[in-house]
């Protein structure tokens, strides 16, 4: 299921859990990982940029080059350091970069086919995570929960294909019990077919009628789901908060739009910011 | 003409459009300045003065264009106003305190160049290797020691690889250890309290000392600045030392690690050279004569920079390339535009009629003017450049002063010193830029430490002005 795993791992932020979490995964899907060290391009453009006035081009040349010298030192003794204790019995390969974390990563994925992308997540970075609404390939947002279940959200904004189908084989892989919701989103009122094409405003009514017709059919597939009626995000975060899962699986609802018809932006980011558990972003 | 088109639609496509924005605002702003009818008590030239008050303002914080630009634009808008003649603009850039700053910054070239910055902070440091508490207080005192002989930025560029050399020995991780947090916020406040100690730390001061001397024929020597400085840096340090301790504990016990990477990193830099012993002996020189000297009226602050910049080029401690390499000579147009605009607001009567404005509104207490004074340049030197904020404050400071029956002096050192705490934001001064792309700390972590750090200040800075000042030194009455 995820043969290939790439774990990004940027300047800003590092987490141990993030590979151990990579190690539980290669050892149930027999993944190979690549381990990437981004040294953040934004953060030393920032300190060049406040130090302009105050200090040489040669002085901040110097500053540069002894930033990343450094950070080349932490990738090296911390973070490889840790996946080769952590990944002691796993093939994987390490790489240091320097560059801005989504073109980096959107430039590795070019290079190589991955089946999925595990990665911490800190909300007090210079990062946007851009990536999370620009690539193609499931992202894995790895929290600390230690819970053993699965919440798998569906809704009337998402094609409802791949979270169904990843989250069962993950619960039955991992073994982790599958709770699966389906939100009738009342603040964007489409419903989107399975090419992700939205169609125009329809009645409460008439999305609850998909709602139930999609519980049918995953009934079939002896999954029970509840119907829930609200705004996505607010009721992700709240069925998240009930079941206290070890992980969350969305689809692709970035496509929601505001009142005015205007896309929300960096809906998954504020998902993820919010949400205190892993958050996998099935695109 | 149609290549001519493209060329200026190409370049106004590589701006932003937040920089063009602000840029049209701050313009705008200006010309509404300049085209309204003056208010009773201002003249129009006064008003006009106020105009580019707000234009520098708007263009220092926003940051559309280089703040040494920004500088420049201030000096050529007077005459092209008629506020004041080119003569007059351009005469107060003679003063003594940019040639000050000149030489200041040569001296501190050499020091970069041969290493002995670093050489005095590792020695520094292996002092204070006992325990992790004692570590940060190391961290600190050695930062804040040396930004009294050189730029606190480029103090903070020295510190940090030391520190994450230290801490990578000790495996400390990167934003989850709180040993790590406080090492490197550390080397930022430590820069930062230090840089208030002398006239050399920040460029501010040398502004305040140069203003106060164009605008007001008052003289502030090395030694006075220290007198009045030092207890603040003296208090501020050991209490902002336990607020960062309080904001994160310490979670690790033993340093031998570090103690060894100290010991590593001495080695490393091996016996001190003949050069460096001469830099150290001119930069004592130095210093002794600002110390003693500077108050002479045939000696002074600048002459004394530049004998000491000229003795380390006959000594051939330094060379011009080095002079072209480290002399960040942008300051040096911002402080021009910094003073042209103090000396605009005093002479066209604007700076008194803002006075008379804030107190009509606000009445006069002296007390609370004081704790206004001190919170508005902590507030703004967190969200623009320090010399900027200063610079901004200080025309208003000094025109506030005679409504309060203070000395503009002390109004002035409140300001000055006010401005150097920035603690608060990555975007505040330069070294809390350097230290945050260590990656051992977050924005968060700023914040938190920075509020707390930047509310004892703000208490420190109030308690020595009313009791010391006042009380002790009669600064007021100068």
């Amino acid at each position: 299921m995820f043969n290939k795993v790439l774990i990004p791992i940027s300047s800003e932020y590092y987490g141990k859990h993030v590979l151990k979490r990579g190690e539980f995964l290669a050892n149930q899907f027999n993944s190979k990982i690549d381990l990437l060290y981004i040294i953040e391009e934004k953060t030393l453009n920032q300190t060049d940029k406040i130090s302009d006035i105050y200090r040489t081009p040669l002085e901040k040349e110097e500053t540069k080059k002894e930033i990343i010298r450094k950070q080349k030192l932490a990738a090296d003794n911390i973070v490889f350091n840790d996946a080769e204790f952590i990944f002691k019995h796993i093939p994987f390969e390490k790489k240091i970069v320097e560059g801005e974390f989504t073109r980096v990563v959107k430039s590795e994925l070019k290079k190589k086919t991955y089946d999925l992308i595990m990665m911490g997540f800190e909300k007090e970075c210079l990062l946007n995570y851009r990536l999370l609404d620009d690539i193609d390939i499931p992202v894995w947002i790895v929290a600390k929960s230690e819970r053993q279940s699965i919440l798998a959200v569906c809704s009337n904004l998402a094609p409802n294909k791949k979270v169904p189908e990843i989250s069962l084989k993950l619960s039955e892989a991992l073994g982790w019990k599958l709770h699966m919701i389906y939100v009738v989103d009342t603040e964007d009122s489409v419903h989107v077919d399975e090419n992700g094409i939205r169609s125009d405003k329809k009645p409460e009514n008439v999305l609850l009628y998909f709602g139930q017709e999609f519980t049918y059919e995953m009934k079939k597939k002896k999954i029970n789901v509840d119907v829930i009626k609200g705004s996505l995000e607010k009721e992700t975060l709240k069925a998240a908060e009930k079941i206290k899962p070890k992980l969350v699986i969305l689809g692709r609802e970035q496509k929601k739009k505001g009142p005015l018809g205007i896309p929300i932006k960096n809906l998954k980011k504020k998902l993820a910011e919010k949400c205190e558990y892993s958050i996998l972003f099935v695109n | 003409m149609n290549s001519n088109k493209n060329f200026l639609y190409n370049r106004l496509k590589t701006r932003k459009n937040r920089d063009i924005f602000f840029i049209i605002l701050a313009f705008l702003i200006l010309a509404i300045f300049y085209l309204a009818p003056n208010p009773e008590n201002l003249t129009h030239e006064g008003q006009v003065m106020i105009g580019i008050l707000i234009m520098a303002a708007i263009l220092w914080i926003t940051e559309p264009i280089p703040l040494a630009v920004t500088g420049l634009l201030i000096m050529i808008m007077q005459p092209i106003l008629h506020v004041l003649t080119p003569s007059q603009v351009f005469s107060s850039f003679g003063n003594q305190a940019v040639f000050f700053l000149i030489g200041a910054f040569i001296i501190a070239a050499a020091i970069e160049k041969h290493g002995l910055h670093r050489r005095i902070a590792l020695r520094f440091l292996s002092q204070f290797d006992e325990n992790p508490r004692m570590f940060i207080l190391g961290i600190m005192v050695s930062c804040a020691f040396l930004s009294f002989v050189m730029p606190e930025h480029g103090v903070a560029a020295l510190f940090l690889p030391i520190v994450v050399s230290i801490l990578i020995a000790m495996k400390v991780v990167p934003k989850q250890s709180n040993f790590g947090k406080i090492s490197m916020l550390a080397v930022a406040y430590g820069c930062s309290i230090g840089s208030l100690g002398t006239l050399i730390g920040g460029a501010r001061n040398p502004l305040t000392v140069g203003i106060l001397s164009e605008e007001l024929g008052i003289t502030v020597t090395f030694i006075d600045w220290m007198i009045y400085s030092m207890p603040i840096v003296m208090i501020s340090l050991p209490l902002v030392w336990i607020v960062l301790q309080f904001s994160f504990p310490i979670e690790l016990k033993d340093i031998t690690r570090a103690k060894i990477e100290i010991k590593n990193q001495v080695i490393k830099a091996g016996k001190i050279s003949g050069k460096e012993m001469l830099v150290l002996s001119i930069l004592a020189l130095t210093v002794f004569m600002w110390v003693f000297f500077s108050h002479s009226v045939y000696f002074g602050l600048a002459v004394i920079a530049i004998f000491g910049a000229f003795l380390l080029f006959l000594t051939g401690c330094i060379n011009w390339k080095d002079v072209e390499n480290r002399v960040p000579w942008g300051i040096i147009l911002l402080y021009g535009g910094a003073i042209t605009l103090g000396i605009g607001i005093q002479q066209t009567g604007a700076g008194e009629w803002i006075a008379n404005q804030l107190f009509q509104s606000a009445g006069i207490n002296i007390y609370i003017v004081i704790i206004a004074m001190i919170v508005l340049t902590v507030l703004l030197t967190n969200i623009m450049s320090n010399i900027g904020a200063v610079a901004l404050l200080l025309p208003i400071g000094i025109a506030v002063a005679p409504e309060l029956n203070v000395s503009p002096l002390f109004i002035s050192m409140l300001i000055a010193l006010s401005g150097g705490l920035a603690f608060m934001l990555v975007i505040s001064t330069p070294g809390n830029a350097i230290t945050y792309s260590s990656g051992y700390f977050s924005t968060r972590d700023l914040f938190k430490a920075g509020v707390l750090a930047n509310i004892i200040c703000i208490v420190i800075v109030f308690t020595v002005a009313v009791v010391y000042w006042i009380g002790v030194l009669g600064l007021h009455n100068i």
